[in-house]
């Protein structure tokens, strides 16, 4: 095996893993944001083989989209239900600090995310294996423990275990197949390295109507977001009045001349 | 090409297989989301590989990824407007407080 094969394995081990690893870390943490940051970790890695697939320009799409511009969001997204007057705030500050709970996530006290992350990727295979007993645990623990509050704390669904049994299965199956069929005819061809000029030339010429068509669908969520996010200047309509952080002031007594002084002098005390 | 075409679609089934568990799994919406993404993105892994490995000469491959892309966007846009505007209404993106959506 010469030099470059070696260098090609090493990326492609390295970039799968933190793919396989962030995906992993995004499914199974407790914390919001953290899995968020997992989602990056996983993005950052699907880009890196897309480069080794000599795709550089959808690489480099990719970073540019998902991560300047949906994971913004969806961290937004995750800070805006942690607000401070939202009711979400507790739950959302205890997982921070508290738990991720372990699909071979150690599940110490730190916030220490890279460390986790290490963990995570060292044993690939087994830690789905690993995790699926850990699932059905923690989930019944949460159960027994405060019905209420162990229902609103937890941030995965009673059928967790279903969920990860149909996940690993999955996984097994589809790996399974790929392992077990005859490899498909490979084309000994080279892409063209500019494959930036090809692709412009495709979107610009055979794949116009798709092109115009993604473009269209663009602006129509763009006006559909606007129209279902933004506030109402309609005072009766409740679902879409501005979300106030701060409570309401209480409402405005009416008050003689006498009553201003005692509380004055009240307050002055 | 050292590393052969079914390392690669290995990785995007495993990819896919996370996407599906954090989609089932997952109660917060935000979280439902992501896992769609993961499940995109397995997609077009899969897309690239073939193309790179089966008909590097043609590239309309990358033209659909680059769709995958955009209406994940747009996807992930209008989701997320959505969400807002439900957490305006009951403060709380936890789909399981919404089960009369099931009709």
């Amino acid at each position: 095996m010469s030099l470059g094969e070696m260098a090609e394995w090493f990326a492609f081990l390295v970039l799968a893993l933190i793919s396989l690893a962030g995906a992993l870390g995004m499914a199974t943490t407790m914390s919001m944001f953290r899995s968020g940051i997992f989602l990056m970790a996983s993005f950052i890695g699907v880009a890196g083989l897309f480069i080794l697939l000599s795709a550089d320009l959808l690489g480099l799409l990719q970073i540019m989209m998902y991560i300047g511009g949906m994971l913004v969001m969806i961290l937004f997204m995750v800070l805006f239900s942690m607000d401070p007057g939202g009711a979400m705030m507790a739950d959302m500050k205890m997982s921070l600090v508290e738990r991720f709970f372990s699909l071979g996530l150690s599940s110490g006290k730190k916030d220490d995310g890279g460390g986790d992350m290490e963990h995570g990727g060292h044993d690939g295979g087994g830690m789905e294996h690993g995790g699926d007993g850990g699932d059905g645990g923690g989930m019944e623990h949460g159960g027994d423990g405060g019905d209420g509050g162990g229902m609103d704390m937890s941030m995965t669904t009673p059928v967790k275990g279903w969920a990860a049994l149909l996940g690993l299965a999955n996984g097994a199956l589809l790996t399974g197949l790929l392992l077990l069929r005859p490899a498909w005819p490979e084309s000994t061809e080279q892409p063209n390295p500019d494959s930036a000029e090809q692709i412009g030339n495709l979107l610009m010429g055979k794949y116009m109507m798709a092109f115009e068509g993604a473009g269209l669908l663009i602006l129509i969520g763009i006006f559909g977001a606007v129209l279902i996010g933004r506030t109402s200047r309609y005072p009766d309509d409740r679902s879409r009045t501005a979300y106030v952080t701060v409570d309401a002031p209480p409402p405005e007594v009416e008050e003689s001349a006498g009553d201003v002084v005692a509380r004055d002098s009240k307050e002055g005390d | 090409m050292a590393v052969p075409l079914t390392a690669y679609l290995v990785v995007a089934a495993l990819l896919f297989a996370i996407g599906v568990y954090a989609v089932i799994a997952q109660r917060s919406a935000v979280m439902i989301l992501m896992g769609i993404e993961v499940l995109l993105n397995a997609i077009g892994l899969n897309l690239i590989a073939f193309w790179r490995f089966v008909n590097p000469g043609d590239y309309s491959a990358q033209i659909f990824a680059i769709i995958i892309i955009t209406v994940g966007a747009v996807e992930m846009g209008i989701g997320l407007a959505i969400m807002l505007l439900l957490y305006r209404n009951r403060s709380s993106v936890q789909v399981d407080d919404y089960a009369e959506l099931r009709g």
